[in-house]
């Protein structure tokens, strides 16, 4: 079995949004959703011209961190929220009880409801559509244009992701908090 | 099957049963029943989509009125407890009446939380089915479910005035209720991503406003009951300990609280002392949990030095305010932080704290639950002798 992750070479995002209409695409997810599974952190620029800080400008692909030890499955009342054998934290709709728990509980802010099924949904890396049909690439990685997202195993010494990670500096979100995110930004 | 061999009551027609004691209050149950029964109809037409909740607000008012139900109920159950559970006789006068008004409060609770969830007939399959025991969710809501059972099994042996039954289901349903109201707090505490609620502080703060939550509604039920005329001496005798107990926890919350926004301001460590400090600006900390809920009531115990009872009904209301506040608040507060992770400066927007105000189905069903547990309090004071306890026992 795998451990999925997702490396985001951010500083090369040119912010075109063409992973969030992949993901809606693919996913099936309800046009005019905002940020939906997937969405793109915008920081301005600031300061005022000429004194323009442009190191500030910068925009930040994000989603579920899909954590090791994520917060929303220990809080699951029902075992709604688990992690799937590939270390993919999923939800069963049919078990989900719309107590909107696991929404408080994400330090990340990746869970909505999903209107048609009033269960609560998130990023999934494409579990349901891409990765059952045996393709190897999540949507939002394939259709990125400038190469910001690496998808794969972490268990696995030779994947790109494992590579990528071990020659490059990388951080992640609130990493304070003790969740463990699988989700790691490239400096 | 004879109902009166299980619990005695007193037999009288529907009539008799519905003719209201005081027209006034019965109006309100129902204009406030109505409204519940509007609401819930406004939510299955609509549903979620009828409440003012969002992804970065998930819990609203309806939240805040089932815990504001559970609280009423937990310190009803353990002001009653003091007398058939821990045997002070001062207090077994008002057993019956508190162990009665512990399971209405929290059947309203039911209520109000019934058209909260999404799911509740699949949440109440998977409880059972794939249990989540990490959750502070499942063990809250499965152990007031058990204490529901143990507090009805406890109401049917005061009743029979099995006062040696009474004791053993009512210690067993104060420990679950302790249990299960400590792992609402926990619900809270337990969020490590919401630092102004993450800790200790909630499920042991929950436990006493449970305390005085209950004292407050046992001045409020016997306030009613002798209203226009004085308190027998034994009433008078408990309400008079029950006010100079509610002082001292009145300090002890305030004490809290004091600490509780002290540590929280305190070094301006990032996303608390923001929150805290916002949460000192606002008028429902100020007017509704500090005014109403603890000074007002605190101010006459201390100036009556804890005789003045009659006085001490209106306090209590207004107490009551102050505690819906605090519950309020809580949830309110643990969600004012946006968790927008990478998204706080879009668009020129600086980052803010998350807005919510409830919408009227929200208000509806929250507010209306109270019609319910009146309703149920005035049908239950027709049926059941609440006052009178057994000499011995």
């Amino acid at each position: 079995m795998a451990r999925y992750g997702m490396a985001l070479d951010y500083k090369n995002c040119i912010n075109c949004k063409a992973c969030e209409v992949a993901c809606k695409e693919e996913n099936g997810v309800l046009l005019g959703a905002d940020k939906h599974r997937i969405w793109v952190g915008v920081k301005e620029i600031e300061g005022e011209y000429p004194l323009l800080n442009i190191a500030s400008n910068t925009f930040y692909p994000s989603q579920c961190q899909h954590c090791d030890n994520a917060p929303c499955e220990e809080v699951c009342p029902t075992h709604a929220t688990h992690y799937d054998e590939n270390g993919v934290v999923r939800v069963d709709p049919n078990k989900c009880i719309l107590c909107s728990y696991c929404m408080n509980a994400c330090p990340y802010d990746a869970r909505y409801v999903d209107d048609r099924t009033m269960t609560v949904d998130k990023c999934n890396f494409c579990s349901d559509t891409r990765l059952a049909r045996g393709e190897t690439t999540t949507a939002c990685q394939a259709t990125c244009p400038t190469k910001v997202r690496i998808f794969g195993d972490l268990d696995d010494p030779n994947s790109e992701i494992s590579q990528v990670l071990r020659e490059r500096e990388h951080f992640s979100l609130k990493p304070h908090l003790g969740t463990k995110p699988k989700l790691f930004y490239l400096m | 099957m004879d109902l009166q061999k299980i619990i005695p009551y007193k037999k009288m027609s529907l009539k008799e049963l519905l003719v209201p004691e005081n027209k006034l209050m019965a109006l309100i149950a129902v204009v406030l029943t109505t409204l519940f029964l509007i609401g819930v109809a406004i939510y299955l037409v609509h549903g979620h989509h009828a409440y003012a909740v969002t992804r970065e607000h998930p819990w609203g008012l309806l939240i805040a009125m089932y815990i504001f139900f559970v609280v009423s109920s937990t310190g009803l159950c353990i002001v009653g407890s003091f007398g058939d559970v821990f045997g002070f006789k001062d207090y077994m006068v008002v057993s019956k009446r508190a162990i009665f008004g512990s399971i209405i409060t929290i059947l309203s609770g039911f209520a109000v939380i019934a058209f909260e969830i999404g799911h509740p007939v699949t949440m109440m399959i998977y409880n059972v089915l794939s249990p989540g025991l990490t959750s502070a969710i499942w063990w809250m809501g499965t152990l007031y479910g058990l204490y529901l059972t143990f507090m009805i099994i406890e109401f049917i042996f005061l009743m029979r005035n099995d006062m040696a039954r009474a004791k053993i289901f009512g210690l067993i349903g104060l420990l679950v209720g302790l249990a299960a109201h400590s792992n609402l707090g926990g619900v809270f505490g337990f969020l490590n991503a919401r630092v102004v609620s993450n800790g200790v502080f909630y499920p042991t703060y929950f436990i006493l406003t449970a305390f005085i939550t209950g004292i407050y509604l046992i001045f409020i039920m016997y306030g009613y009951k002798y209203r226009g005329q004085p308190f027998p001496d034994d009433v008078a005798k408990a309400l008079t300990n029950f006010m100079k107990i509610q002082g001292l926890l009145l300090a002890i919350l305030m004490f809290f609280e004091t600490w509780k926004m002290l540590t929280g301001v305190y070094g301006g460590m990032p996303e608390r002392a923001d929150t805290i400090i916002h949460i000192l600006h606002t008028k429902s900390f100020w007017l509704g949990e500090v005014l109403c809920g603890m000074v007002i009531p605190f101010l006459l115990i201390l100036k009556s030095k804890g005789t003045a009872i009659k006085q001490m009904v209106w306090a209590s209301v207004i107490g009551m305010v102050g505690i819906f506040y605090m519950r309020y608040d809580l949830v309110h507060d643990t969600q004012l932080f946006p968790m927008q992770t990478l998204k706080i400066r879009e668009y020129q927007l600086p980052p803010s704290f998350v807005d919510y105000f409830p919408s009227t189905a929200e208000m509806m069903i929250g507010f209306g639950a109270i019609g319910i547990c009146m309703i149920l309090y005035f049908i239950g004071t027709k049926l059941f002798d609440l006052d009178h306890m057994p000499e011995h026992h």
